[in-house]
């Protein structure tokens, strides 16, 4: 295990600065979930490591009816599991959340490491798009924004330009009469990497019979995770119907574009795109209806393999 | 039963303390003075030559000590089983991708890792062939062209690259077939799978002053390792000492000699004392798991009984025969009395990491075929699954494949409990529409594990005892074992002793698997606490000046039966022996067989199978296990257990998954490679079943490795109740269960006629 300097910066700016000064050479380091297994296994050599965690405020989440939920970089993934806040207005956040690792890993991973990380797979990066997340980044050239959408570029590649610092994720508040939920399929009930992830928000209209906005994201069907554009478009402004989810469903299948791997062959994951798909609209339609879904039921949900 | 005072208690594990407290040593925790560590370099091709290797860069690294390369070795071949085809590092050629080929001693493991990579190795690629049917093919790319010339090579037949035929006959096959009412046939196909065990392997050594080697170990056969040690490094058996530490798990994968020679070879060449301990990527490529075997059966029923059985099973063994690959032969019989049978058992090299053993190795994939065919008959017969098995069950008398007869046995009484506990045959609805429940039962068979036992115990001044075995002590043995010699002897757990051991102190002993600790070492623990308690009888009646048979040895105290206060404490005794003409107390009992005993259990799964993805749960898992006795009733109950979580990891997501054309490993990391968690994991429910074995320590059978051939067939068969498909391919992964859903061809195909083709060829 190769050695490095440890830094840690006490505000953002600071930590810009020394990302500047190392260029390369250094990375910057929150939960170090995913820091710690690619060093010890010599995939990442960095000189440097910046720890964020000790910039304060960086690990607040709030919500206001305004400007919905804010959530700092280092917001740990069990922050977003148990918020009430988060359960009740972004559900499928909470169930991404539960359905992630294990709770020790939770303890430690943050939000903004699992989106700088971009993995085709993270867990909440499939709810974060269907909320609408957008970027609040800070580099030496000040701060600027960028909807997540357009934050990842590939597995493992971001919109992140040298010494910038992913600092905050704001979700618009929901739409009143909104459902959602997050399904993960791996075959292990825990610690397990989703083979395919699905997230959809629904919110009715006219007494619950009509769509007034659908999203639809998709993890682990692509070299990014994606949103399903065409199946949403499908559904707004349209009435629900069984026949209706399950051509939704099948043009999601029809978007995923996932690869062989060692868990599970792409012609599989496509299948279980159309499945999670349908049952994730099913569960948000049925919240967005007002049906009482306890948490327990969600996690439950959430995890396939513990269904 | 007899009342018993220690024996059918529940004791903690004697050694839980440390265990718990993180106080125990385990090879890994080793700290010797100026001790350097160890890096092994290996092999990133399938199959080729080794055209050169340079190391003299890597030598010349500062912190670098030593470094080594098969041909510091003498030369010469050795073997796990009888065949002797392997090296203990590469020579000539490499057969496998991890393969060893060089190792670094430094001052660390950095410095050691760094050295790796300035080692220049020059390959000249050879062809390979990876996939097990292929190698069976006439004409297929031959892995060891000098098979035939190695020692313990017997015959050759079967294709290129068998290694090893397992045969047994009786009766009349093809008359069988010919009077039958039906026949069926299947073929089946279990994984490749890890041990799983939970500490890498790890050992160290030192050369000591005298000239002799201190190896330490985990291991579960300090024996079986000091052979093999001495026999690769040119050494006699006196020289080296192996010190077994504690096991983090083994489950047969740390039978033999795995890489403990580097240590020893790069002690003896810097002078230092050296470690070497496995990360958990070496633990999927370099130590031998399991690999994939192919199964076809093919079954006479007539008048609702089977009447003959030709079983067809063909084991990969990778590289090299790492260790009988094939026990599971007489294992296609299952817990079935079958007149006629023909069966045959192949061991097929391929360029992949070579076969270890793993609890009862191919009994497992034997269970998963037999129990899965016995139910695919009684659907198609229209017979229930569970009658169909009571009715062609062994009995008492029967005669097993080996040719024993089968003493008398809890068979029956396992399904009776199964039956009753579950009230089957039922029938499992769900109202989701999404799912659909299941139920399936499996039973599996298996014998009590004999081999060279011995055990001393001698009796100390303030009256506790010393027991001295050679065993290691796995899943609790320990703790068992001086159960059983409380029990024999009238002492409470307090009063034994378990000593530390070594290869020097304690003599041959068997290794600690195959299911042999508490039958046959308990037997000759049971045999010594009887030799002790006869010597402390005679010394006592000499004393007191009365005959023997009047004296009772309990509650820690020779004395009277007539007059029990008149007597002496044990360590009143051993006081008195040391001036005795006798001497000092001590028993010791050796053997070197068991009788055969078999071992039953019957086991059943419920799940649930989610329609859309092929997802499986187990939501409820019950076995019934004829014990015998239950030494210490929850370490039995683990035993089982685990057996069960290890069964269902195997039935459900384990699979090491190898490169289809280059063999390596393709998913070396405990986050691939699909362990199951306690959060997969039903309630499991035990029933331990009693009836006495005619030979074991006060009538226990072996419990250690059935548990875990259950699950694959008892979870395949109730997806099949659930859903109605009919997986034959381990594991039962969401993808095979949606595959075979959707109407796929999800069948294993296996040309069983080329092999009846050799044989008969063969005349
Ligand atoms: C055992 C185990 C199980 C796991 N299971 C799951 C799972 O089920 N689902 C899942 O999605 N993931 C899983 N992961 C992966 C990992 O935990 C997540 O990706 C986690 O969210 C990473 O967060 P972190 O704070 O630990 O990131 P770190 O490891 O600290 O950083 C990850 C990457 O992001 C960069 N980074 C972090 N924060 C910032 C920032 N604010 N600005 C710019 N760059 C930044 C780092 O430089 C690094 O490249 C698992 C990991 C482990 C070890």
């Amino acid at each position: 295990m190769p050695r490095f300097e440890y830094l840690e910066p006490h505000t953002l700016r600071q930590a810009v600065s020394m990302l500047q000064q190392h260029g390369s050479h250094a990375r910057i380091v929150a939960g170090s979930t995913d820091f710690l297994v690619r060093w010890r296994t010599g995939v990442w050599k960095p000189q440097y490591v910046v720890n964020l965690q000790h910039v304060p405020g960086l690990d607040r989440l709030s919500y206001s009816p305004r400007n919905g939920l804010r959530l700092g970089a280092l917001v740990r993934v069990r922050a977003l599991e148990t918020s009430p806040v988060v359960r009740q207005r972004y559900p499928a956040l909470a169930a991404a959340a539960a359905s992630f690792a294990g709770v020790q890993v939770r303890n430690l991973a943050t939000v903004g490491g699992n989106v700088c990380n971009a993995s085709p797979a993270g867990d909440t990066l499939p709810s974060l798009l269907a909320f609408d997340a957008q970027c609040r980044i800070v580099g030496p050239q000040g701060e600027r924004w960028l909807p997540l959408e357009q934050f990842f570029l590939g597995p493992g590649r971001t919109a992140l330009q040298p010494a910038e610092i992913l600092a905050e994720l704001r979700l618009p508040p929901p739409l009143p009469n909104t459902g959602s939920l997050y399904i993960k399929h791996s075959p292990r009930g825990a610690m397990d990497i989703s083979y395919v992830g699905v997230a959809s928000v629904v919110s009715l209209q006219d007494r619950g019979r009509v769509c007034r906005d659908a999203k639809i994201a998709l993890g682990a069907v692509a070299p990014t995770p994606i949103r399903a554009a065409s199946a949403e478009a499908m559904l707004r402004g349209q009435t629900i119907t069984p026949e209706l989810l399950k051509r939704v469903a099948a043009e999601a299948q029809r978007l995923a574009r996932p690869i062989d791997d060692v868990r599970a062959t792409g012609a599989y994951r496509k299948d279980i795109v159309a499945v999670l798909t349908q049952r994730t609209l099913e569960r948000a339609i049925e919240m967005a209806r007002g049906a009482e879904m306890p948490f327990e039921v969600q996690r439950r949900l959430a995890v396939q393999a513990a269904f | 039963m007899p009342e018993y005072t220690v024996l059918e208690h529940s004791h903690p594990r004697v050694d839980a303390w440390e265990k718990v407290t993180g106080q125990a040593t385990y090879a890994a925790d080793l700290h010797l003075p100026g001790m350097l560590a160890c890096k092994l370099l290996t092999s990133p091709r399938s199959h080729a030559r080794i055209v050169s290797i340079d190391t003299s860069r890597a030598e010349k690294l500062p912190g670098v000590r030593a470094v080594i390369t098969g041909k510091d070795f003498p030369n010469t071949h050795f073997g796990s089983g009888g065949l002797k085809d392997r090296y203990i590092m590469a020579r000539d050629e490499v057969y496998y991708i991890g393969e060893p080929v060089a190792a670094v001693a430094a001052d660390d493991e950095m410095t050691a890792q760094e050295a790796l990579e300035l080692i220049r190795v020059e390959y000249q690629d050879l062809p390979a062939v990876v996939s097990p049917l292929d190698a069976l093919k006439s004409g297929a790319t031959v892995v060891h062209s000098d098979l035939p010339k190695f020692e313990g090579y017997g015959f050759a037949a079967g294709g290129p690259n068998v290694c090893t035929l397992l045969d047994a006959d009786r009766g009349d096959v093809e008359q069988a077939f010919h009077e039958a009412d039906h026949i069926f046939e299947d073929t089946f196909r279990s994984q490749g799978i890890n041990q799983g065990f939970l500490e890498p392997m790890a050992c160290a050594a030192r050369v000591e002053p005298n000239g002799r080697l201190t190896v330490w170990a985990s291991t579960q056969g300090p024996y079986q390792v000091r052979a093999q040690l001495a026999g690769v490094l040119g050494m006699t058996i006196s020289n080296v000492k192996v010190i077994p530490m504690e096991l983090g798990g083994g489950f047969g994968a740390k039978l033999r000699l795995a890489f403990e020679a580097f240590p020893a070879l790069l002690a003896i060449k810097s002078g230092h004392p050296v470690k070497l301990v496995n990360t958990r990527e070496e633990a999927f490529t370099m130590n031998g798991p399991r690999l994939p075997t192919h199964i076809h059966l093919k079954t006479a029923v007539k008048d609702g009984r089977i009447t003959a059985r030709e079983a067809h099973s063909v084991f990969d063994v990778g590289a090299y025969l790492g260790a009988g690959p094939n026990s599971g032969v007489g294992h296609a019989l299952g817990a079935y009395h079958i007149p006629n049978f023909k069966l045959r058992s192949y061991g097929v090299y391929t360029n992949k990491l070579y076969v270890g053993s793993y609890r009862a190795s191919g009994v497992a994939d034997m269970t998963f075929a037999v129990e899965s065919h016995m139910d695919i008959i009684a659907h198609k017969l229209g017979v229930d699954p569970l009658d169909f098995r009571t009715i062609n069950a062994v009995k008492e008398g029967d005669q097993a494949v080996g040719g024993a007869r089968t003493p008398r046995n809890g068979l029956q009484e396992t399904i009776q409990a199964v039956k009753e506990r579950l009230g089957l045959p039922k029938k499992l609805t769900s109202d989701n529409p999404n799912e659909a429940r299941g139920v399936g039962v499996a039973l599996c068979e298996w014998r009590s594990g004999s081999g060279p036992s011995t055990a001393s115990i001698s009796v100390n001044e303030d009256g506790t005892v010393s027991l001295l075995t050679g065993s290691v002590d796995i899943s609790g043995s320990d703790t068992s074992l001086a159960q059983i010699a409380a029990e024999a002897l009238g002492v409470k757990m307090e009063q034994v002793i378990v000593a530390e051991r070594d290869t020097d102190l304690a003599p041959f002993t068997g290794p600690s698997g195959g299911s042999r600790i508490i039958y046959s070492q308990g037997k000759a623990v049971q045999m010594a606490a009887e030799d002790t308690r006869k010597k402390l009888i005679a010394l006592a009646a000499e004393r007191l000046k009365l005959s023997p048979e009047a004296l009772s040895c309990a509650g820690g105290r020779v004395y009277v039966q007539d007059n029990p206060p008149q007597g002496f404490t044990l360590g009143q005794l051993a006081r008195q022996s040391l001036t005795s003409k006798g001497g000092p107390i001590i028993g010791t009992a050796a053997l070197s067989s068991m009788p055969y005993t078999p071992v039953f259990c019957t086991h059943a799964a419920e799940v649930v199978v989610d329609k859309g993805t092929g997802q499986v749960r187990v939501t409820r898992y019950l076995q019934a296990q004829d014990v015998g006795v239950a030494i210490n009733p929850m370490s039995v109950e683990g035993q089982l257990e685990g057996g069960v979580v290890q069964g269902i990891g195997r039935a459900l997501t384990e699979e090491i998954q190898w490169d289809p054309n280059t063999g390596k490993v393709r998913n070396p990391s405990l986050a691939t490679y699909l362990m199951p968690l306690a959060v997969d994991m039903p309630q499991v429910e035990n029933i331990l079943i009693r009836v006495p074995s005619p030979d074991g320590p006060f009538g226990a059978r072996a419990v250690a490795e059935p548990p875990g051939f259950g699950p694959p067939a008892a979870i395949a068969n109730a997806i099949y109740d659930a859903v109605g498909v009919r997986i034959k391919d381990l594991p039962l992964s969401p993808e095979r269960v949606l595959a075979a859903l959707q109407g796929k061809d999800t069948e294993i195909k296996m040309d069983v006629e080329a092999l009846r083709r050799a044989e008969a060829g063969r005349g």
